[in-house]
């Protein structure tokens, strides 16, 4: 009995205690307020991945969880589906599935900076990253409608490029190495 | 290309995510490109939001640092931003609140920041870098046409290969971009041959 009432007075005394901080940061505390709690609504790493490979009703999956629970939410057959819906065959699907999935961006840092380049570190023991001057539309439609990961693949001709290229852009050598706005 | 209310707000919509070696072989750049193509001349960053890089250096797709980005709610050139880490999370997944610790850059929107030795930042409205015939991938697959914009209605018929020349449909627009620059052995966890690092960036409201 004491200790619960002890307990209670405790309780009681901390809930005093938050309200006071609470009305001390309402009169005019300038700090950021560290304390808020913010939920993910968007994420992206590998070109592609969602915009591509996923159904649109899938976005929201993609958008709402994590890099860790891609494969338990069946990511790698999201990519296996679309592949197969062009009659890629198993080592197009495989291959994608595994180089993409989970999906983040690979970045094998101490290898030859001349070597980075979105997936070099699977293509080619590369740096990998991406890189601004990366066309990696036709890299991802040359990965699934071409020969680069299947060179028994059957090409689908009129899909592997979208005939646009990064050479067109003037992108900056210096920090922030962006293009300035147009 | 992304769910209803991101497309009904583009500013929570991340275009893309770039890394590639920086000013120098000990330094690596960090790019994430929102808001594309609907970046005005005096478009801002959404003070509401939060916007995350993550690093994952130990192989279990899960973040070990974080940079933060936040805005005040100035407009255009007069927005502030901040940028905290690389920095351990305080909350891993999909949750997190801001980091207490670590490094600390802020800046004026449109301007760079920090140091060309540590961390360098710049956030701010820059061309959208990233180049496909759009127009032409939305008549190949129309499953992923937007909900919404110039984009939703199909202007071409139903195609079963890209156009040649295509056309470069991003070219005339802009991107709210935010870019690092830093050592890159402040995100590894090892300087061994094959060490890596998987980035990934998040938006959170």
């Amino acid at each position: 009995m004491r200790s619960t009432l002890l307990g209670r007075t405790l309780v009681a005394a901390l809930a005093v205690s938050a309200l006071s901080a609470c009305s001390d940061d309402d009169n005019g505390g300038t700090s950021p307020n560290v304390v808020r709690t913010y939920n993910q609504i968007e994420r992206l790493g590998n070109p592609l991945v969602s915009e591509v490979f996923f159904m649109k009703r899938d976005h929201g999956l993609h958008n709402s969880t994590a890099p860790a629970t891609d494969i338990a939410n069946g990511f790698p057959d999201k990519i296996r589906a679309f592949t197969n819906s062009f009659n890629r065959g198993p080592t197009i699907a495989n291959t994608l599935a595994s180089v993409l999935v989970p999906d983040v961006l690979l970045v094998f840092p101490n290898r030859a900076g001349s070597t980075a380049g979105w997936l070099s570190w699977a293509l080619a023991d590369g740096y990998g990253g991406r890189r601004l001057q990366d066309d990696v539309v036709d890299a991802g439609l040359g990965a699934i409608f071409g020969r680069v990961v299947d060179p028994a693949a059957t090409v689908l001709t009129g899909l592997t490029s979208d005939n646009v290229s990064t050479s067109t852009r003037t992108y900056q050598t210096t920090f922030p190495y962006l293009e300035n706005a147009r | 290309m992304d769910t209803p209310e991101v497309e009904l707000n583009p500013r929570m919509d991340i275009n893309d995510v770039y890394a590639f070696p920086g000013s120098s072989a000990s330094r690596i750049a960090l790019v994430v490109t929102t808001s594309s193509p609907i970046a005005g001349a005096t478009a801002s960053f959404d003070p509401n939001l939060l916007y995350q890089i993550k690093v994952d250096n130990t192989g279990d797709a899960v973040e070990d640092l974080v940079f933060q980005v936040t805005f005040d709610g100035g407009e255009g050139g007069n927005q502030r931003y901040t940028v905290r880490g690389p920095v351990a999370p305080p909350m891993t997944g999909t949750r997190t609140m801001l980091a207490t610790a670590g490094t600390v850059v802020t800046g004026r929107v449109g301007t760079t920041s920090g140091s060309v030795t540590g961390i360098q930042t710049f956030a701010g409205l820059k061309a959208d870098p990233f180049v496909i015939d759009l127009e032409q991938f939305f008549n190949i697959i129309p499953d992923r046409r937007p909900s919404t914009g110039p984009l939703a209605v199909q202007v071409g018929p139903p195609a079963g290969s890209f156009r040649m020349p295509g056309v470069d449909f991003l070219r005339p627009f802009n991107t709210l971009a935010i870019a690092i620059e830093l050592p890159k052995s402040a995100l590894q966890s090892s300087g061994a041959a094959d060490a890596r690092f998987g980035v990934w960036s998040t938006i959170s409201r």
